[in-house]
């Protein structure tokens, strides 16, 4: 459990410096709790770790307000290797992974495998794997399964299809599958009323996370980077169904309302207006992207999990409640709502992002693990040239600020920036 | 010789003589042949069935039923990118980190190498393939594109729900065909492929010799051969290539067996630099190999849910099925075991995701037993043929008898 408690410090750390932060921006304010909550969830796996109650690892895709209403907590394993990129022994880490998974596996999967084999995370009481969008992700559970052979696993199985009855139906059948699964392996019951409950304040999150999504349309955008992945693991990670998650984006949107009230952005000459398509690196958070607003007045506006085109469920009925979950995973979280089936999803979320958000030029970052995106950047590259704003794909490893340097990144922004005729 | 440079098969690619150039003795007919059908896409088999009329179907993967193909009249062709010359035309499309297959694939579809085919086949395997569907469909002007959704697991839902899949591949062809598949043409495809299936366990078993009377570079010509041509003729020529093979002189001067574990390798060449370095490959774990083969499908019964079951739960699974890790490596096991195997190479296309942790895991599952080294990989390798054999002398070096 070594690097679980490393991470609970580092947390506490965090938290710690952003409460005495004093005139802090609203940005800083609004990290402090979940710091603090992410400080909690790590404690509540340690505890049910040392004292024998039950836990899962598991992933945002797995419709985990199902956990959540099983009373089950959980943890990805995958998260420690996205926020440990900012960390000192970060990149010795990805160093030693390579030793065992070679260097063209995605690393966020490499580091989380190698805590896997090296002992440093809590066993699990049992696993409920995400086997898509990509291929990386069955080999990392497969590993698990051999790593931890008394852990029982049990993964929903995807089909490829865009939103039939059938592909529908089928997801539908696989999530009562794992509820099954849980409650022969994780001893606890699902509770249809309990579960409405979750739903309801995870819908009430949902749709404050919506009126937030809608304000950051505005020009000036009222926040920067940051906040939309901030955003993400509020509602689908660590505040899922829960009232705190409701309060936080009740603040976040008022802070928000405000601002576009006032139009006041986030960067006072506000020139360029980014799509960064996929996750936000944590390494390049306080570098890139503070330098994009300073040095070209370049705010992400929207970025892959800040998109929120999540419908709110249906907690009418049992079977409701279950397409409504399957319906989310499937169809609207990211990165499996645009890598798991076909390419479409990927085109329409760019054709949507860029009319809705007035979006001047689309990045798609290339990180290494992400193969199959990759393998459709010349249709992105089409797709935004019928849009008529500028495309840019870089070629970097989310996890490891060593495979493109952030001056090198930022070397291309400001070719792509000049050439195109940007700011 | 620069890598992308060199086609494929041409003669300027024979491996360098190593120290133990081994060939197999017998002079076949049936085996030109083969070797020749491999060595073009449009090989003389396919120019011959399409003079007559027939139309060809090509595919991505091995979990896309060829029976089915062959039950509308068609013939399957397993894609590749034989005298592939590079990727200039796919790279824009594609990226730096994907698999130098499909770019090659695609590339060979871009330039027109294609044109000989009425359909492409995709089932929703990796990420790389996947994407040359969405590609492929939007600019290449192949008259029926067609995704399969490949489940990832083989439990009984999975059964049912593959069977659907091949129920509306089934019904996509017969549309675009105007023809009825029936389920007596389907027993019939199923009757020829296991028949295909039979002659090439025969074929294997022989390679179970101290000497075995053919070389697996050759075999891997005869296996590519037989996803390049209709099978009624591939099944009539293995027949004359098992009786050529019969009572003919063995291979003895080798300096290991060695069994081949991984993906999709086509190129026989490949096979021929390790054998010339005296590593005999008497078996393998591949797509264009056993997996294929090993088992048949059920006869009786619904034939498409024999098929279904077959594809998913019977054959041997590859690393993209994510809950047969154990049945994967007891299969490795039983051939190290039948074939007397003394090492194993894990081949793997770089940028391959499955392959990466599979080698890992077989590697730790079966160190103690069996050597394995871990070769990295691209389509086009010519250009590392020297280190290929540099890797491959060390390791014989290591397990020879």
């Amino acid at each position: 459990m070594s690097k679980f408690i490393e991470e609970r410090e580092n947390w506490r750390l965090v938290q710690q410096a952003l409460t005495i932060t004093t005139g802090a921006d609203f940005d800083v304010k609004l990290y402090a709790p979940l710091a603090k909550r992410f400080q909690e969830l790590l404690n509540e796996i340690i505890r049910c770790s040392r004292e024998g109650d039950p836990f899962l690892i598991s992933y945002y895709a797995c419709a985990p307000e199902i956990f959540v209403a099983m009373d089950l907590p959980w943890f990805t394993s995958l998260a420690s290797a996205y926020l440990g990129a900012v960390l000192p022994g970060h990149t010795a880490e990805v160093d030693e992974s390579d030793t065992w998974f070679g260097k063209d596996y995605c690393t966020a999967l490499r580091v989380g495998a190698l805590r896997v084999l090296k002992d440093q995370l809590p066993i699990p009481t049992a696993v409920v794997a995400l086997i898509h969008p990509c291929d990386g992700t069955i080999g990392f559970h497969q590993m698990l399964k051999e790593k931890w052979p008394n852990v029982p696993i049990f993964a929903c199985d995807p089909p490829y299809w865009e939103d039939d009855e059938r592909s529908l139906h089928y997801y539908v059948s696989e999530i009562k599958r794992m509820v099954s699964f849980l409650e022969e392996h994780a001893g606890r019951k699902l509770d249809m009323d309990r579960l409405r409950e979750v739903i309801e304040e995870s819908n009430k999150i949902i749709k404050l996370w919506q009126e937030y999504s809608e304000l950051r349309r505005a020009v000036p955008c009222p926040h920067g980077y940051g906040i939309t992945v901030q955003a993400f693991g509020a509602a689908q990670y660590v505040w899922v169904g829960h009232p705190d998650g409701v309060q936080w984006f009740r603040d976040l949107v008022a802070n928000a309302e405000g601002l576009v009230r006032a139009k006041k952005g986030k960067v006072e000459n506000e020139r360029i207006r980014i799509f960064w398509f996929d996750l936000t690196p944590a390494h390049l958070v306080y570098d890139l992207f503070v330098w994009l607003e300073k040095e070209w007045g370049a705010v992400v506006v929207m970025d892959m999990f800040g998109h929120c085109p999540y419908e709110l469920i249906d907690t009418s009925s049992e079977e409701t409640m279950f397409r409504g979950l399957a319906r989310r995973a499937l169809y609207q979280q990211p990165m499996v709502r645009q890598a798991r089936g076909m390419a479409d999803h990927f085109l329409s979320d760019i054709e949507r992002v860029v009319k809705d958000y007035k979006i001047n030029c689309v990045v798609w970052p290339m990180h290494m693990g992400h193969k199959d995106g990759s393998a459709i950047v010349g249709l992105m590259r089409e797709k935004c040239r019928e849009l008529g704003v500028p495309f840019m794909s870089i070629g970097m490893d989310l996890f490891d600020p060593r495979y493109t340097t952030v001056d090198e990144i930022k070397d291309r922004f400001t070719e792509f920036f000049t050439i195109m005729g940007l700011g | 010789m620069t890598r992308g440079n060199i086609p494929l098969y041409s003669p300027e690619r024979i491996a360098l003589k190593g120290e133990n150039e081994v060939e197999t003795k017998v002079k076949s007919q049936a085996l030109k042949e083969f070797t020749e059908a491999v060595e073009t896409l449009a090989n003389p088999a396919i120019r011959s069935w399409r003079e007559q009329g027939g139309k060809v179907v090509a595919y991505s993967c091995t979990y896309v039923p060829e029976e089915i193909i062959t039950a509308a009249g068609l013939v399957p062709f397993r894609m590749r990118a034989s005298r592939s010359r590079g990727t200039e035309l796919s790279d824009t499309y594609l990226s730096n980190i994907n698999c130098s297959f499909c770019r090659h694939v695609f590339n060979m579809a871009l330039r027109g190498d294609y044109e000989f085919i009425e359909g492409a086949v995709w089932a929703s395997t990796c990420d790389h393939s996947r994407r040359i569907c969405d590609n492929w469909k939007r600019k290449v002007g192949t008259p029926l594109a067609l995704m399969m959704s490949l489940p990832k697991k083989t439990t009984e839902p999975q059964v049912e729900w593959w069977r659907d899949e091949l129920a509306n591949l089934k019904e996509a062809l017969e549309k675009h065909l105007g023809i009825t598949i029936t389920d007596d043409r389907l027993r019939e495809a199923i009757k020829t492929h296991n028949e295909t299936r039979r002659l090439l366990r025969q074929l294997y078993e022989l390679r179970k010799k101290d000497a075995p009377p053919i070389t697996g570079a050759d075999v891997l010509a005869v296996m590519v051969a037989s996803t390049a041509m209709p099978k009624e003729r591939f099944n009539q020529m293995l027949k004359e290539l098992l009786e050529d093979l019969k009572g003919a002189e063995g291979i003895k001067d080798y300096r290991a067996r060695v069994m081949i574990v991984g993906s999709i390798l086509d190129d026989p060449d490949f096979i021929k630099v390790i054998e010339n370095e005296g590593g005999l490959v008497v078996t393998d774990s591949q797509c264009v190999g056993t997996r294929v083969f090993w088992t048949d499908v059920d006869e009786g019964g619904d034939p498409l849910t024999a098929l279904a079951r077959w594809y998913l739960q019977d054959k041997p699974a590859c690393p993209r099925i994510f809950d047969q890790t154990a049945n994967r490596s007891k299969f490795v096991r039983d051939m190290v075991k039948e074939f007397k195997v003394d090492g194993i190479i894990g081949e793997r296309l770089v940028f391959c995701d499955f392959w990466t942790v599979e080698h890992y895991l077989l590697r730790t599952k079966l160190k103690a037993e069996t050597p394995y080294l871990s070769l990295d990989r691209e389509y086009l390798w010519a250009g590392t043929i020297g280190q290929l054999r540099t890797r491959v002398q060390a390791f014989l070096e290591t397990i020879e008898r």
